[in-house]
Parts: structure tokens; sequence; C-alpha cells
């Protein structure tokens, strides 16, 4: 029973530590996501990362705001000017095309190899050994 | 993407302060030919600047993404410790063991490595960013 306990405890340790290694660089992926769906203000893009990613990425607003800063003088992402909830005006998001070039080829050459066999089955199989 | 960001501002305000300070203690000492003094003084001198850098420059590579290969800080340091000294001595208020050539000579080599710097950031600039952002910090 201890054992099945210390084991339970190092798969927990060890899945954190894989994940805190994976999450690191995706949050571009998260960002250009939820701006496909549609124009997104910071906060409105903070809560969609999270609705997609089922509450596994969080991104501080501060790091959001850093990010797209960069993203828009690297002409990936533009804004602009929309209503705010009981406020002054929000800048809106969007991809430009280079963005969604980007995000076109980085998806073909990064995710859907996910969604081909035999990694499919895999994938698949994987989830459901536990 | 600001060049004079607000840390650099803030370490060209402290440096102005420390560099003062620093004119006033070290003509003092040497005026009262503390010798030893004098290199306690310079050794803390420079250690608090270099202290000072590190902690705006870290600061500001956290909230500003340009990359300048801690070229700015390096003319920063530069044109204040420059100016208040050659002011300290047109002020006249320098000791008499201090003369203003030692001053023109450290700006002079100074402004020769200043030069090697500047040709180091802007090789690395072309070879390791885009628009200016470095290629790791792009994408998070």
């Amino acid at each position: 029973m201890i054992n099945m306990t210390r084991d339970d405890q190092m798969h927990d340790e060890l899945l954190g530590a894989w994940e805190d290694t994976y999450k690191k660089g995706q949050l571009t992926l998260w960002i250009f996501l939820s701006l496909k769906e549609g124009p997104k203000y910071v906060s409105g893009l903070q809560e969609s990362i999270h609705r997609f990613s089922k509450g596994t990425i969080s991104a501080e607003e501060q790091s959001l705001y850093r990010t797209l800063r960069k993203f828009y003088h690297l002409k990936m992402v533009d804004f602009s000017a929309g209503k705010g909830y009981k406020g002054p005006d929000r800048k809106y998001y969007h991809l430009t095309p280079l963005g969604e070039s980007l995000l076109h080829s980085f998806v073909e050459r990064n995710i859907l190899l996910f969604f081909e066999e035999p990694l499919k089955g895999l994938l698949i199989n994987s989830s459901q050994a536990k | 993407m600001k060049i004079i960001s607000r840390n650099l501002l803030l370490f060209a305000a402290l440096l102005l302060v420390y560099t003062l300070l620093f004119r006033f203690g070290l003509g003092q000492l040497l005026t009262a030919e503390k010798w030893f003094w004098v290199i306690i003084i310079a050794i803390l001198y420079g250690g608090i600047i270099f202290i000072t850098a590190w902690t705006t420059g870290k600061r500001d590579g956290m909230e500003n993404f340009l990359f300048d290969a801690g070229f700015r800080w390096n003319f920063t340091t530069f044109l204040v410790w420059g100016a208040a000294s050659e002011a300290w001595f047109l002020l006249d208020l320098h000791s008499a063991y201090e003369s203003i050539r030692v001053v023109h000579i450290t700006l002079l080599i100074w402004s020769g490595f200043l030069l090697l710097h500047f040709l180091l950031f802007l090789i690395l600039r072309r070879r390791r960013t885009i628009k200016g952002v470095h290629k790791t910090d792009i994408f998070e």
C-alpha cells in the first residue's frame, strides 16, 4: 500500500515535470488558435486560452500584453479599437496574413501528424491504457 | 519597443548620483591623502554600478524585447560618467591630485571599446534577431 502511494506520488511528480517542460513554448500556439477563432482583447484571449486548453494553460495578463506587443512589432498580429465593457475602447487583436500563414505552416508541420496513423492510433491507445 | 526605456533612465539617474558622490568622496580622500580608501571607494563605485546595471538591465529584458547586447547600458554609462566628470572639472570641484587629462584619456580609450561593442551588437543583431527581437525570445 505504501509502495502504491509512493508510485502514485512519483507518477504525479513526473507528470508535473513533463507537463511543465511540454507547456514551454506552447503559448504562441494557443494565442494563434484563439485569434483564429476571431478578434479578441487581452482578457478575452486569456479566457479562450483557458477554455481551449481545458484549464491546463493559463497566461498572465502582463505576459500576454508583452507577447502581443512583440507579435505586433513582428507584424504577426494587428489590432483595431473596439468598444470596451463600461469603459474605454479596447484593442481587439487579430492575426495578420503573416500570422495566418505561420499558423497554417506550423500546424501542418507539427500538429497534423498526430492525426495521422500510426500516431493517431498510438495516442488513442495510450489514453486508454490506464 | 523603446530604445530609451524607463529602466535605462533609472539606471542613468542612479549612475549620475553614484558618480557625483564618488567624485566628491574621491576628491576628499585624495586631498586627505588616504590612498587605501581611494582604492576602496573606487571598488565600491565600480561594484555598485555593476549591480545597478545588472538589475535594471535584467528587468528591462523582461519588459522590453529589444535586443541590444548591453550596448545601451554601456553607451549610457559612457555619456553619464563623461558628462558628470567633465562638469566636475569645469565647475572646479576637483582636488589638486586630479587631472582632466585622465578623464579625456579614459573617454578616448572607452570610445574605442564602445565602437567595438557597437560593431559586435550589429553583427549579433544581424545573426540572432528578426527585426531586432532575439529569435529565441519571439515565441513563448
